[in-house]
């Protein structure tokens, strides 16, 4: 199970229509069996969700993002979990808690439906990955 | 001064302004940085500024740090951020420090103005469209939006399937503008306005004296769209010779202008669009087999108007935000009925129909919200409101009843794809049928 994290100096970057990297991690059975930071090559919408795609991410953990980039990253089947905020370390154990709905990694201001991918995610440990696991056999 | 005075009068100007301390946490938000952002002041405020403004120059080069370390104000610097609404919106910002009674520093302030208004009419005029500016959140245009990323990159010729006004053309910009060959020319011709004696020689060019009033070469439009893009739209009323040729570009990219003995290399990627179906053309015999196979290498099908009705309301509010800018007019929304109307009518001439019928009621509408009256005959006919037995909907519930009725019958009741077309959960649809009384066999036609 691959995690995007938009990244900017150890914190979720703020927005990632502008993001310049993100950190793969990998995770299995509830636990960080890698990361490794990756250059986002290009800001064009198409071109990042292609690279998302051939770096076979399933879950992208971001700041703010604009709908229509949002719209193309889910109908390329990756499930996005936006408008977080925090250092990478928490967001990280918040992530495999299922605890990252709580206030401390909300971002003020963000549309209905932005974070729908938290409704799922909001409760319970390894829900995500359970969910996630579910998501990508159905595809 | 006191702090309330300050308030009210930062409250009254149309620029957003905040301040921020020393650990970069807002201080104070007035009221068009909440407008502007879509952020309430109280959510703002004691958040990080990088939380709240969400800016492309945040991590590369934030000109409030810029200002705390250099001391030196920035004047109108352009940038974009991600409002609450999620649309990415031009601004341009000034900076400045914050000292105290004794010259210390404390902070910095931001002020900063919407430029999305200039940005968007700059937009229309240069035509530099992109996927954020196609409207929809139907599921079968969300297939479409999936692969153009795919499509963007390639190089493939790309054919354009749709009836008139389904926004072929903003599709084939869109494609360009996300292709590496944005910054070259996209140059559209419309195949079916142009007789044959002249479709020719627009497309490849003429050499002086190859005909009457030659007198001099002429680039034509592929010579034009060099290292970009040529739409060529209505390419199902292109004659046998032109098809001839443009089917020669396509396999050896390689073109001759009218008159010429050279042949000029064409780097030039097509994209093309009909209104007609192609491959019964081709049964018919009034389209060559050979070149709509290569023109059919990559096709999008775009969906009618009355297949994605609930695109309707979201497109309604584009063009009276459209319509405002252009007319300097305020108006800010339809009524009930309506919205109703509208989702009634089928339209024939789709979203540019669409875009007519908001036109004419902004001449018609004085005032802030557009009523019934304001419609063309064509649409306000469908909206009986005082006949008895009247079944057309006047309320939100009856206009989602229409929706999940139609979603239903054009998916032979079957209700995952009608949720997945609707963009709901298949519990939420259940529940809707549930509370509404829809009856499942009725609409399994």
């Amino acid at each position: 199970m691959k995690t995007a994290i938009a990244i900017w100096n150890n914190y979720v970057s703020s927005a990632f229509d502008f993001s310049a990297h993100i950190l793969l991690v990998e995770f299995e059975n509830d636990k960080e069996i890698s990361r490794s930071q990756i250059l986002l090559e290009s800001r064009l919408p198409s071109q990042r969700v292609n690279q998302l795609k051939n770096l076979e991410v399933d879950f992208l953990i971001c700041g703010a993002i604009s709908r229509s980039l949002l719209e193309m990253i889910t109908a390329a089947g990756i499930q996005v979990l936006a408008y977080i905020t925090g250092k990478i370390d928490d967001v990280i154990e918040g992530y495999i808690t299922g605890q990252l709905e709580q206030s401390q990694f909300s971002m003020p201001g963000c549309w209905p439906g932005a974070r729908k991918g938290l409704g799922r995610c909001g409760q319970g440990r390894g829900r995500c990955r359970r969910q996630g696991n579910q998501k990508n056999s159905e595809l | 001064m006191e702090n309330n005075e300050q308030n009210v009068i930062l409250d009254s100007i149309s620029e957003g302004v905040f301040t921020v301390d020393m650990d970069w946490r807002i201080t104070s938000f007035n009221r068009a940085a909440e407008e502007i952002s879509g952020i309430k002041r109280r959510e703002a405020i004691g958040r990080h500024c990088r939380d709240v403004l969400r800016a492309d120059v945040c991590e590369t080069g934030c000109t409030l740090r810029q200002t705390m370390d250099t001391s030196k104000p920035i004047m109108n610097r352009a940038v974009h951020i991600i409002d609450a609404q999620g649309k990415k919106r031009a601004i341009a910002i000034s900076t400045a420090l914050l000292k105290n009674s004794s010259g210390k520093v404390i902070g910095g302030v931001e002020t900063f103005r919407d430029m999305s208004t200039v940005e968007q009419l700059r937009k229309e005029i240069a035509g530099r469209y992109s996927c954020e500016d196609i409207i929809s959140q139907s599921h079968k245009m969300q297939n479409i939006f999936a692969i153009m990323p795919n499509i963007a990159e390639s190089n493939t010729t790309v054919l354009i399937e749709g009836e008139s006004g389904t926004g072929k053309e903003l599709f084939a910009r869109a494609i360009h503008n996300m292709s590496f060959r944005k910054d070259k020319p996209f140059i559209a011709v419309n195949c079916g306005a142009l007789p044959d004696s002249l479709l020719e020689s627009e497309l490849f060019g003429y050499k002086a004296g190859a005909f009457t009033d030659a007198k001099k070469d002429k680039p034509g439009r592929f010579a034009l769209a060099q290292g970009g893009t040529i739409f060529l739209d209505e390419i199902g009323d292109v004659s046998a010779s032109v098809q001839v040729k443009l089917l020669r570009v396509l396999q050896e990219r390689i073109y001759e202008p009218v008159g010429g003995v050279s042949s000029v290399k064409a780097d030039v990627r097509v994209i093309t669009a009909t209104n007609k179906k192609l491959d019964q053309l081709v049964q018919h015999e009034k389209f060559r087999d050979d070149l709509y196979y290569r023109i059919n290498v990559m096709k999008l099908e775009l969906p009618p108007l009355r297949d994605k009705k609930e695109d309707i309301p979201l497109l309604v509010e584009h063009f009276i935000s459209r319509f405002n800018r252009l007319q300097n007019k305020n108006i800010c929304c339809v009524t009930n009925e309506v919205t109703a109307a509208l989702l009634a009518h089928d339209y024939p001439g789709n979203v540019r129909e669409l875009e007519n019928i908001i036109e004419h009621c902004f001449v018609l509408c004085e005032g802030e919200i557009i009523e019934v009256k304001h419609l063309p005959s064509t649409v306000r006919p469908i909206l009986k409101t005082e006949s008895p037995g009247n079944t057309e909907p006047s309320t939100i519930r009856q206009m989602e009843v229409v929706l999940i009725t139609q979603a239903l019958r054009r998916n032979k009741g079957n209700k995952t794809a009608a949720a997945r077309e609707l963009g709901i959960d298949k519990s939420t649809l259940f529940r809707k049928m549930k509370t509404f009384d829809i009856k499942h066999p009725s609409y399994a036609q």
